[in-house]
C-alpha cells in the first residue's frame, strides 16, 4: 500500500498541503490585512507549500497499488459513522497537483494583475480560502466531507466573482453563480442520502466498491446517480444550469482563470471521475449524462461563436470542454475514465493559459472586447500573443499540443459507443471549437484599423488597477511561459498518466471501436477546416470579420442570447417562484403570522382598555361587580 | 299570621332587586342613595316578617337599628351629594372622575 512514504510523513504532507492555505487565510484576515505585500507573501508561501507537498505526495505514491485512507472519526450516530481525513489515490493526487500548480501560478500572476487594487489583501485572503477548500475537496475520503468543501468552494467563488463589489453587475454575477450552483447542490445532497441509507456511510471507496447486486435497487441507484449529477451540472455549468459561468467573468481575470477554467468548474468533473465506478452501475444514468454533456458542449460552442467579449468566449469554451469531459466519462469503461480525466488535466493547463493571456491584454488595454483589443494593437505584446495562439491551438486540438492528445483520446473512446450520433456530435464540436478559438486569435492578430493613436488611449484608460510597469508585466508573463511549456509538453505524458490512472492492464488494451482507422484524420481535418473557416472570415486581408453565423441575424441573436435560457429562467422564476410560492408565503406572512402577532398585541390593548374602564372611579361599576360576586358566592354557598 | 311568610320574603326580595337596579342603573346620585334606602327597607321587611314568624322580638329590634343607620346614611350621603354638586355642577357619578 505505502510505497515510498511512511504513514506519518504522508499525513504531515497531506495536512500541510490542505491546511496551510487556511492558516494563510486567517493570518491575512486577522493580522496582515493592512499590509498588502505581507499578505501576498503569506498567501504565496502557503500555496507554495501546498504545491511542494502535493508534488511530493504524487511522486511518493506514483505507481501505488491501492488507495490510502488516513482518517479520524468525525461523526457517528447509531449505525452511521463518518470519518474525516484524506483519501490518497492517483486521481486525487493528480487533481491536487493540478489545483496547487494552477493556484500557485495564478497567485504569482495576480501580484502583477491586482497590484494597486485597494482590496489586495482581501483578494489574497479569498484566494487562500479557495485553495483550502479546493485541496480538501480533492482529498476528501467521504462524500459528506467533499460536500462540505464543495460548498466552501461555492462560497469562495462567490466572494471572488463579486470581488469588485462596487460594480453592480459583479455582485449580481456572484449571486447568480451562488444561487445556480446551489440549485444543483440541493440535488447532490439528496442524492447522497441514498447511499447513506443503504450503506450506512458515504465513503467514496465504499461507494465505488459497491457490488452491482447489493442492497440498492437499480431504480434507487439511478435516482441517486442522477441527483448527484445535479450537483455536477451546477458546478460544471452544464445544461441546464450553464448561464452563470459567462456572467461570472465579472470577477478579476486571474479569478476567472483559477475558478472558471481549471479548478472550480473542474470540481464537478472531478466528482464524476471520483464516483466513476458508482455511476457506472447505472447505465440509464450514464446515457442521460452523455446526453447532457453533448448538449452542453454543442450549445456552449454556438454561444462562443458570436460573443465579442474575449473572456466570455473562453467561458463558453470552458463549458463546451467540460461537456467533452462529461461525454468521455459517461461513455464508461477505463478508457472513458482515463480520457475524461486526461482532458481535465490538459484543459486545466491551456485554459488557465488562455485566461491569463487575455488578462494581460485586458489589464493593459482596459477592455474586454476583442475587436477593441485588436484595434489597440494588442499583438505588440509578444509573449501573451504567442501564448494565446498556442493555447487556442491546444484548445482546438492541433498537434503536437496537449489538447490534441486528450481530444483524440476522447474521440477514440466515443467510437466504443454503438450509436454514431455521439461521435458525430463530438466531431461537430471539434469543428466549432477550432472555429471559435481561431476566430479570437485572428481577430486579435489582424487588426482592421491602422494603428493610430492607440498608445494614448492605453495610458488614458488605466485608472482602475493603478499603475502597472515593467515589473508587473514581468510577473504576469512568467506564469504564461510556464503554462505554455506545460501545454506543449503535457501531451507526451499520455501513457504515463494512463498507467497512473487505470493501471498497466487497462492502459495496454487497445480500443475496439468502429471508426478507429479514419478517426484521427477526420478529427484533425475538421479542426484544421474550422481554423480555415475562421481564417477566411477573420484572418484574410480582405475578410469582413463577420462570421457566417452573424449573417443570419436570427441565428446570431439566438446564440447571443444564449438560446434564451436566461429568459426561460426569468419566466420560470417569475411565474413559478414569484407568483406561486412567494405569494403563498407572502399571504402566510401577512395573514397568519402577522395576524396572530397583531392579534396578541391588539388583544392586550383591548384588554387593557376594558380593565381600565373599571378604574374610572365609577361607583356603579364597582357595585355591579360587588353584587355579582356576592350573587355568585351565595350561589356557591347556598346551593 | 294572615300573610304567609313566603309572600313577605318574595316582597322583600322584589324590593331588594328594585333597589339594586335603581342603584346600579340610574345616573343620578340622589336616586342611587334612594336605591340604597330601598334595599335597606327590603331587608327591614324581611326582618319584621321573620320576627312575627318565629315570635321573636330581636328582628324588630334590628329594624330599629336599620332605620337609625338609614337616617344617618341619608344625612351624610345628601351632604356629600350637595358638596359634590357644588364642585362639579352635576349629579352624574361619571362626572366624578378626577382620580382617574
Amino acid at each position: 500500500m505505502t510505497t515510498g512514504l511512511t504513514h506519518s510523513a504522508t499525513a504531515t504532507a497531506a495536512l500541510l498541503a490542505t491546511l496551510s492555505p487556511f492558516v494563510a487565510f486567517l493570518v491575512i484576515l486577522i493580522v496582515t490585512r493592512s499590509r498588502q505585500q505581507l499578505s501576498a507573501t503569506v498567501s504565496l508561501g502557503a500555496v507554495g507549500l501546498s504545491f511542494v507537498c502535493a508534488v511530493l505526495l504524487l511522486a511518493g505514491y506514483w505507481g501505488m497499488e491501492g488507495a490510502v485512507r488516513l482518517t479520524v472519526p468525525w461523526l457517528s450516530a447509531g449505525a452511521y459513522a463518518i470519518p474525516f481525513g484524506f483519501l490518497l489515490d492517483p486521481l486525487s493526487l493528480l487533481m491536487l497537483v493540478i489545483v496547487t500548480t494552477i493556484s500557485l501560478l495564478v497567485q504569482v500572476y495576480s501580484l502583477g494583475y491586482m497590484a494597486g487594487d485597494s482590496g489586495f489583501s482581501r483578494y489574497y485572503a479569498f484566494m487562500s480560502l479557495f485553495v483550502f477548500s479546493m485541496t480538501n475537496l480533492t482529498l476528501a475520503p467521504t462524500l459528506l466531507q467533499l460536500y462540505v468543501f464543495w460548498e466552501l468552494v461555492g462560497l469562495s467563488s462567490y466572494l471572488l466573482i463579486g470581488f469588485w463589489y462596487e460594480k453592480f453587475s459583479a455582485t449580481q454575477a456572484g449571486k447568480k453563480a451562488f444561487v445556480m450552483t446551489r440549485a444543483g447542490d440541493v440535488a447532490f445532497f439528496l442524492g447522497m442520502l441514498v447511499p447513506l441509507l443503504h450503506l450506512g456511510n458515504v465513503g467514496i471507496v465504499d461507494m465505488n466498491s459497491l457490488h452491482p447486486a447489493t442492497s440498492i435497487s437499480p431504480g434507487m441507484l439511478t435516482l441517486s446517480a442522477v441527483l448527484i449529477f445535479g450537483g455536477i451540472v451546477g458546478k460544471s455549468a452544464q445544461f441546464p444550469l450553464m448561464t452563470w459561468l459567462p456572467d461570472a467573468m465579472e470577477g478579476p481575470t486571474p479569478v476567472s482563470a483559477l475558478l472558471h477554467s481549471a479548478t472550480m468548474v473542474a470540481a464537478g468533473v472531478y466528482l464524476f471521475a471520483r464516483l466513476f465506478p458508482y455511476f457506472s452501475l447505472s447505465p440509464t444514468a450514464m446515457t442521460l449524462f452523455l446526453f447532457i454533456g453533448t448538449l452542453s458542449m454543442l450549445l456552449a460552442s454556438t454561444m462562443a461563436m458570436v460573443d465579442r467579449d474575449i473572456k466570455k468566449v473562453w467561458a463558453y469554451s470552458t463549458i463546451s470542454q467540460l461537456g467533452f469531459m462529461i461525454m468521455a466519462l459517461a461513455s464508461g469503461g477505463p478508457g472513458g475514465y482515463f480520457s475524461g480525466v486526461y482532458h481535465l488535466t490538459t484543459h486545466a493547463g491551456f485554459k488557465a493559459l488562455l485566461f491569463l493571456c487575455s488578462g494581460v491584454f485586458i489589464h493593459h488595454f482596459q477592455t474586454n472586447d476583442m475587436f477593441e483589443l485588436s484595434e489597440k494593437q494588442c499583438r505588440h505584446l509578444k509573449v501573451p500573443t504567442v501564448a494565446i495562439v498556442l493555447a487556442a491551438a491546444a484548445l482546438s486540438g492541433l498537434p503536437p499540443l496537449s489538447g490534441y492528445f486528450s481530444k483524440e483520446a476522447i474521440l477514440k473512446q466515443l467510437t466504443v459507443l454503438p450509436n454514431p450520433i455521439w461521435l458525430t456530435a463530438a466531431l461537430l464540436g471539434v469543428f466549432l471549437t477550432a472555429y471559435y478559438s481561431f476566430r479570437v486569435v485572428f481577430v486579435l492578430c489582424f487588426p482592421r484599423k491602422p494603428e493610430a493613436d492607440s498608445e494614448e488611449q492605453t495610458v488614458k484608460g488605466d485608472t482602475a488597477h493603478g499603475g502597472h510597469g515593467e515589473a508587473s508585466y514581468g510577473l504576469m508573463v512568467w506564469p504564461l511561459v510556464i503554462l505554455a511549456g506545460i501545454t506543449l509538453l503535457l501531451g507526451f505524458g499520455e501513457h504515463a498518466l494512463k498507467v497512473l490512472l487505470v493501471g498497466h492492464q487497462d492502459a495496454r488494451g487497445s480500443l475496439e471501436g468502429w471508426a478507429v482507422d479514419w478517426l484521427p484524420v477526420a478529427a484533425l481535418g475538421l479542426a484544421i477546416s474550422g481554423a480555415g473557416v475562421a481564417w477566411v472570415e477573420f484572418g484574410h486581408k480582405k475578410a469582413k470579420q463577420v462570421g457566417f453565423v452573424e449573417e443570419e441575424p436570427r441565428l446570431a441573436a439566438l446564440f447571443r442570447e444564449r438560446w434564451y435560457l436566461d429568459h426561460l429562467y426569468r419566466i420560470l422564476v417569475e411565474r413559478g417562484i414569484d407568483k406561486g410560492i412567494s405569494t403563498l408565503f407572502y399571504r402566510n406572512d401577512n395573514l397568519v403570522i402577522d395576524g396572530s402577532i397583531d392579534g396578541m398585541g391588539k388583544g392586550t390593548v383591548e384588554g387593557g382598555r376594558f380593565v381600565a374602564r373599571l378604574h374610572l372611579g365609577m361607583i356603579q361599576h364597582r357595585l355591579v361587580v360587588t353584587l355579582a360576586v356576592l350573587a355568585f358566592l351565595s350561589l356557591y354557598f347556598f346551593f | 299570621m294572615i300573610v304567609p311568610f313566603s309572600h313577605v320574603l318574595v316582597l322583600a326580595g322584589m324590593l331588594f332587586v328594585l333597589g339594586i337596579v335603581c342603584t346600579v342603573a340610574r345616573r343620578n346620585l340622589i336616586m342611587i342613595v334612594l336605591g340604597v334606602e330601598i334595599m335597606l327597607n327590603a331587608a327591614s321587611i324581611a326582618f319584621v316578617g321573620a320576627a312575627s314568624r318565629w315570635h321573636n322580638l330581636e328582628g324588630q329590634a334590628f329594624v330599629l337599628f336599620v332605620l337609625a343607620i338609614a337616617a344617618t346614611e341619608v344625612s351624610v350621603g345628601l351632604a356629600i351629594i350637595v358638596y359634590a354638586f357644588r364642585r362639579t355642577g352635576s349629579f352624574d357619578p361619571s362626572a366624578y372622575n378626577r382620580l382617574k
